[in-house]
């Protein structure tokens, strides 16, 4: 017992700091709909403020205030005005992809304004960091401890006198209960909202202040770690309960301090601990009243409009891009029935005039890419093609069927990793290696799958970042797999006379890897599991009555794009010689998806254009000021902003453009239908906009 | 066994629920109801907005769980197979507040959900470019389309239809894979007295080509009238009363529950 307490009373501040930002993660998900991945990002950048004040020669106090009480709230209510508040009845995709981005970005976009990370220790805000000042029992207690312990105490004191004696506190309760109900009894439900983004943005700023001094460092990948344990902190609040998202926090600070005393030293505790946040996500996500997940608006609430047939506003991604022509059908058969230019109908991927003009711009690269491209240029292209690959796999998991996966960088280092020890170990061909790589990386997206799909939406999407930091920890640094920091190194193919290893060769052979994923993710789209897919996005609900195995069909489709993020991988890491955990670390995943979100999830053109800009930007960035290294980050994660506007994609607004200048004669002609004059037909006394049906 | 209810004239038993119970927290919205569908019947559930007939539907078609009771279809017990297994077996159902499947047109709703009853694994055919729709397939949804008169429909996106076709759509999606059961909730609902009568045309018509067995959600009394053999009352989770239309229109107790007639 004395043990037990030995162990856990170190574990509370960092329970302190997960239970801030649990609760506000439930505060601002309650009261406005987002679950904000942001928050990370919002904690760093205060953290980053205080230890630059303080650096700067400022007391620590107004360092504090400035940090916590300025900075923060101004940067919570700048995203609620310019983003938050727009998508609150957004598909998860929709709400999802802009708080990823910016939890990349914003990170970034700090660094860049501060110039340089600090070079100090960072502070606590009160005392030494360092200095044990009382004992509790055995347990020395440092003045970081007692700071966190001390804000955390006033924070919760504040919190429960604002919500119990406070009318803005009582209207926020009333919000978090129900937003709609409360602006039925006349509350402005857009102020309180406001407030309640203020509010809990405060406190991701204080958690970040206080945090801080745990590392040596500022890194933006240790908010990332914070904003995780906090995410699982809200899973046990239900993302609903304050109390229980606070009392989560500290179990989870606590549990993870008794779990790493009781263990024995080495890489199990060291994996062990931070992989609680995964195991409490998958314990406790299917308690959570999952329904309300996606839509917090939905429970005791009239059900919410988005999404519904002819409702306004924000729709689906997927609702958007089919209506842009994408509609899903079978040629032939319209082509028998007359009723349909068959021009407008083949499959996922529609045709578009401007589909000649790519073929003739992929054709003279590829060309060019073969014959006089240099070398750096050529290896630049060769990456891009290889992100092409695992950019597909989340064409083929987010575009069709619009689950958020947040580990598929995992999968692709996974496949790099299996290809390369098979090769170094056993001598296993490289080819064969990616093979495997792809096959070991869908058996692992299956056992992934198995008990996180039946969550979808915003829960799988947790779930997944949750197992990739998983992975980071345990999978990547053991010597069989990952081999930590050091890495693992790939062959180039070549076999007897057949050789890959120059560079043109190498190109080719990626091609054709591009070619077959390509293939295959064109095959599943126009076939009839793809038209499965589209029935399952349209209305899962009917699609299970009709018969789908709904749960099984996304099982198979994850581990089809886990397998195809795996080959990428270990084309990239064969390209590049070797590969180590930092290539595809868990904050990879949420790059590739930004990126890809940002250029266009639904089509295979998108996956390959998103790989070859992401490459070159890359590529682009090393030749400025050590200062914008994270300018892809900032650019694509900024980007996101615009990703509510257009889910579709960026190429599609191109390609709609590009077609309203080249091919307005022909697609006029494509839309107008004789056979079928669309109000010939339609009722002349029910039609308009439906409400659901009567009630 | 209490003879409300019971076991219809003729016809093996199809459908069979026993003591269906459903609590939403103190509120009880079934509270041990029995139904039967005998094959090729066609069962009415009426009652007022509240009765549990939504709820009853949801639990004989799995998307609840019910507390307690028991539902055999075609001679198997169903009540813990999952919806779509349900759905393979042979029900098919639609929906008061409409499900379609947004962006697809309507050949390709009746098309889904004709390959989804047969419940092949069409993966790897769809990998060997192998998975495209067999001629019978297109051919009954052909059928299904001339049936319900929407042939020229057949290319056109549902959400640019109107409600009356949308809900025929449902209709036909839910007529795919020959089910042998037809759950309909509130087919009628917002349609206009020419829709509806369309509506009972189709249905009469499917019967008597397929001998689909009917269970019918419906406030439209007259829709009722012209297509179901027998009507179940349900009134606060309770089977108030059941029989042929005339039997059960006369029970004072329905004119109160259902009718609010005082007598």
């Amino acid at each position: 017992m004395n043990q037990f307490v030995n162990y856990a009373v170190p574990g509370v501040p960092f329970g302190c700091v997960f239970a801030l930002m649990s609760v506000g993660l439930v505060l601002t998900y309650k009261a406005s709909g987002v679950f904000n991945l942001a928050f990370g990002a919002q904690a760093f950048v205060s953290a980053l403020a205080f230890v630059a004040l303080v650096q700067d020669g400022w007391p620590r106090w107004a360092a504090v205030l400035i940090a916590v009480a300025v900075i923060g709230p101004f940067v919570g209510v700048v995203l609620d005005r310019l983003l938050f508040r727009r998508i609150r009845t957004a598909s998860p995709l929709v709400k999802l992809v802009p708080s990823l981005g910016l939890l990349v970005a914003l990170p970034q976009v700090a660094l860049i304004i501060a110039g340089s990370t600090p070079t100090i220790p960072p502070p606590a805000i009160v005392g030494d960091a360092q200095r044990v000042y009382l004992h509790l029992g055995s347990v020395p207690l440092s003045g970081l401890e007692l700071s966190i312990a001390a804000s955390t105490v006033i924070v919760v004191g504040v919190l429960i006198v604002l919500f119990r004696f406070t009318p803005v506190g009582l209207e926020m309760r009333a919000v978090v209960e129900s937003p709609r109900m409360t602006e039925l009894a006349g509350v402005n439900a857009g102020r309180v909202s406001a407030f309640a983004w203020i509010l809990s943005s405060m406190m991701a700023a204080l958690a970040g202040v206080l945090l801080a001094p745990l590392y040596s460092q500022l890194d933006p990948q240790n908010f990332t770690v914070l904003l995780v344990w906090g995410v699982a902190g809200a899973v046990i609040g239900r993302f609903a309960s304050l109390p229980l998202a606070l009392i989560g926090g500290l179990a989870l600070g606590v549990g993870q301090q008794v779990i790493a005393g009781y263990m024995p030293a080495g890489v199990i505790a060291n994996g062990l601990r931070p992989s609680l946040p995964f195991v409490v996500l998958l314990v406790f996500l299917p308690l959570a009243r999952l329904r309300q997940l996606d839509d917090p608006l939905s429970g005791c609430d009239p059900p919410s409009t988005a999404g519904e047939r002819g409702a306004v506003g924000y729709r689906s991604a997927s609702t958007v891009a089919s209506s842009e022509g994408t509609v899903h059908s079978v040629g032939v058969w319209h082509q028998r029935l007359g009723s349909v230019p068959p021009g407008r109908m083949v499959g996922v991927f529609t045709r578009r005039p401007t589909a000649t003009l790519s073929w003739a711009v992929a054709l003279v690269t590829v060309v060019s890419a073969l014959t006089w491209v240099p070398a750096d240029w050529l290896l630049t292209m060769n990456q891009g093609v290889a992100f092409a690959i695992i950019f597909l796999s989340l064409t083929l998991l987010t575009g069709m069927t619009g689950q958020i996966s947040l580990c598929q960088a995992t999968f692709a280092g996974l496949g790099g990793f299996v290809a390369g020890q098979l090769a170094n170990q056993f001598g296993l061909p490289i080819v064969l290696g990616m093979v495997a790589g792809g096959l070991l990386a869908a058996v692992l997206g299956v056992l992934v799958a198995l008990p996180t799909l039946r969550l979808a939406g915003l829960p799988l999407a947790l779930a997944t970042l949750a197992f990739a930091l998983l992975a980071d920890n345990i999978l990547f640094p053991n010597s069989w797999i990952g081999n930590g920091a050091s890495g693992v190194t790939l062959p180039r193919p070549s076999a007897g006379p057949v050789s890959f290893v120059a560079a043109r060769p190498f190109f080719l052979l990626s091609l054709i890897v591009l070619a077959v994923a390509a293939g295959v993710v064109k095959l599943v789209g126009d076939g009839t599991m793809g038209r499965y897919l589209s029935a399952v996005r349209g209305s899962e609900l009917a699609a299970t009555s009709v018969g789908i195995d709904v749960y099984r069909l996304r099982v198979l489709v994850f581990a089809l794009s886990a397998a195809l993020a795996g080959v990428g991988g270990a084309l990239f890491g064969s390209l590049e010689g070797s590969l180590s955990a930092n290539d595809f670390g868990y904050q990879i995943s949420a790059v590739l998806l930004v990126v890809v979100a940002i250029v266009g999830l639904r089509s295979i053109t998108g996956a390959v254009v998103a790989g070859v800009v992401y490459a070159t930007l890359q590529v682009a960035v090393t030749s400025l000021p050590t200062r914008f290294a994270g300018l892809v980050a900032v650019l694509f994660g900024l980007a996101t902003l615009s990703y509510t506007r257009h889910p579709e994609g960026f190429l599609d607004v191109l390609s709609g453009k590009a077609q309203g200048l080249i091919g307005v004669r022909r697609s006029r002609g494509l839309q107008r239908d004789p056979a079928d004059p669309p109000s010939a037909e339609s009722s002349p006394v029910v039609s308009g906009p439906v409400s659901g049906g009567a009630v | 066994m209490s003879p409300v209810g019971g076991p219809a004239q003729g016809g093996e038993e199809l459908l069979l629920a026993r003591g269906i119970t459903k609590q939403f927290g103190g509120i009880v919205a079934l509270d041990g109801v029995d139904l039967t569908v005998a094959a090729g019947e066609a069962v009415g559930v009426i009652g007022p907005n509240g009765a549990g007939k939504t709820t009853l539907f949801n639990c004989l078609f799995g998307l609840e769980q019910p507390d307690d009771g028991t539902v055999v279809f075609d001679g198997r017990r169903i009540d813990r197979l999952p919806v779509w297994k349900r759905s393979r077996m042979g029900i098919g159902r639609t929906f008061q507040r409409m499900q379609l499947f947004d962006g697809m047109t309507v050949a390709d709703h009746l098309l889904v959900a004709e390959q989804a009853a047969s419940g092949t694994v069409r993966i790897w055919r769809d990998l060997l470019h192998r998975g495209g729709p067999t001629p019978a397939e297109l051919h009954h949804v052909e059928e299904v389309l001339e049936l319900l008169g929407i042939v020229q429909l057949a290319g056109r996106p549902v959400e640019t239809l109107d409600l009356g076709h949308a809900r025929l759509v449902e209709l036909g999606r839910a007529m795919m894979g020959t089910p042998r059961l037809l759950m309909l909730d509130e087919p009628s609902s917002g349609l206009d007295a020419d829709d509806t009568a369309r509506l009972s045309g189709i249905l009469g018509a499917t019967r008597r080509s397929t001998g689909v067995a009917l269970l019918l959600v419906e406030h439209d009394l007259a829709l009722v009238e012209s297509i179901v053999d027998r009507l179940v009352v349900l009134n606060f989770g309770k089977v108030l009363a059941s029989g042929t239309v005339a039997e059960v229109l006369a029970e004072p107790e329905v004119r109160r529950a259902y009718l609010g007639v005082t007598s």
